[in-house]
């Protein structure tokens, strides 16, 4: 049995403490994400808090066939999209700079963070998708089972995703080249 | 890993938020107040063996009726029909004047055009989807 079986195994068990370090190692990426698809930081903390205590709750119907990020990110996803529809969120937060956490949390640099243009281009599932890819190193298969979408589904959106991110780089890219030649 | 994915990947690192001191207490103590919950699965009630007698004897019962019924009915008799026959029916001819329509050669050409364009389309798509994952 894997370190993480155990643990999985004595947090059914009633273990608070098992648990606590069975998702140790997923808490910071869980509220980076939820950070980005938030509009504040109290509702990042409270969606991360909300996930936490849902997974040890129904930990019983995890199934060890899926990895536990992919089941964690699921009920992470739906904290969020809850938090959407409770109304705490409002749409011109996301956009809003001085309202927007992300934008606090990332140094000022020359060019705009991808994510915060990913934000802002793409929608919330396949903004989802790509973080789910290219930050925690999912399979598509994996991101199809959070998302609850088929794995067709994912691959196009990913691949539309890329290419609107693609054309973002290459926009910024040329801005850098046309400033240094004047 | 290409540019875009190295791109997003120091992006994501360059996302400054960790866990506050505070917020780890606070998960803290929020989990030690839940205890799992133990699956349910919806159960069978299991009826009695007087359920599955009573059950049985009613069916038996209504099958012996209906085979009582059934037999004791006597046939009606069916009525002859005259000797008659009707007159086959005679549907009047009408002459059909159409064309077929015949695709003229461009449009043909456009067609072929369009489906080519369209397989090309469809390969380069998979190739791209192939490339990626």
């Amino acid at each position: 049995m894997s370190n993480e079986a155990a643990l999985i195994e004595a947090a059914r068990n009633g273990s608070a403490t098992a648990f606590t370090s069975l998702v140790f190692s997923y808490r910071d990426g869980l509220f980076r994400f939820l950070l980005t698809r938030t509009s504040s930081f109290a509702d990042a903390e409270d969606a991360l808090q909300d996930t936490l205590i849902n997974a040890y709750r129904y930990l019983n119907s995890y199934d060890s066939r899926w990895r536990f990020s992919t089941w964690l990110y699921r009920i992470a996803i739906n904290n969020a999209a809850k938090l959407k529809s409770a109304g705490t969120e409002e749409l011109g937060d996301l956009h809003d700079e001085e309202n927007d956490p992300l934008a606090h949390c990332i140094a000022a640099s020359e060019r705009e963070n991808l994510w915060q243009c990913a934000r802002r281009q793409l929608s919330d599932e396949v903004y989802a998708a790509m973080w789910l890819r290219y930050v925690e190193d999912m399979s598509v298969n994996d991101i199809s089972a959070v998302l609850e979408r088929s794995v067709s589904w994912t691959k196009v959106n990913l691949l539309r995703g890329r290419k609107t991110l693609d054309v973002e780089l290459n926009k910024t890219a040329t801005d850098h080249k046309s400033k240094a030649y004047g | 890993m290409d540019k875009l994915a190295l791109q997003l990947r120091e992006d994501a690192e360059k996302i400054n938020a960790g866990i506050s001191a505070e917020l780890d207490a606070r998960l803290a103590a929020s989990l030690h107040g839940v205890k799992p919950e133990s699956v349910r699965r919806p159960q069978r009630e299991s009826k009695s063996f007087s359920f599955w007698w009573a059950s049985s004897l009613t069916g038996v019962a209504a099958a012996a009726l209906i085979i009582v019924v059934a037999n004791l009915r006597t046939p009606e008799p069916v009525p002859v029909a005259a000797g008659t026959t009707p007159a086959p029916l005679v549907l009047p001819s009408i002459e059909w004047n159409i064309k077929s329509a015949v695709l003229t050669s461009p449009l043909e050409q456009e067609i072929d055009n369009l489906q080519s364009d369209l397989k090309k389309a469809e390969e380069v798509v998979k190739q791209d989807i192939d490339r990626l994952f």
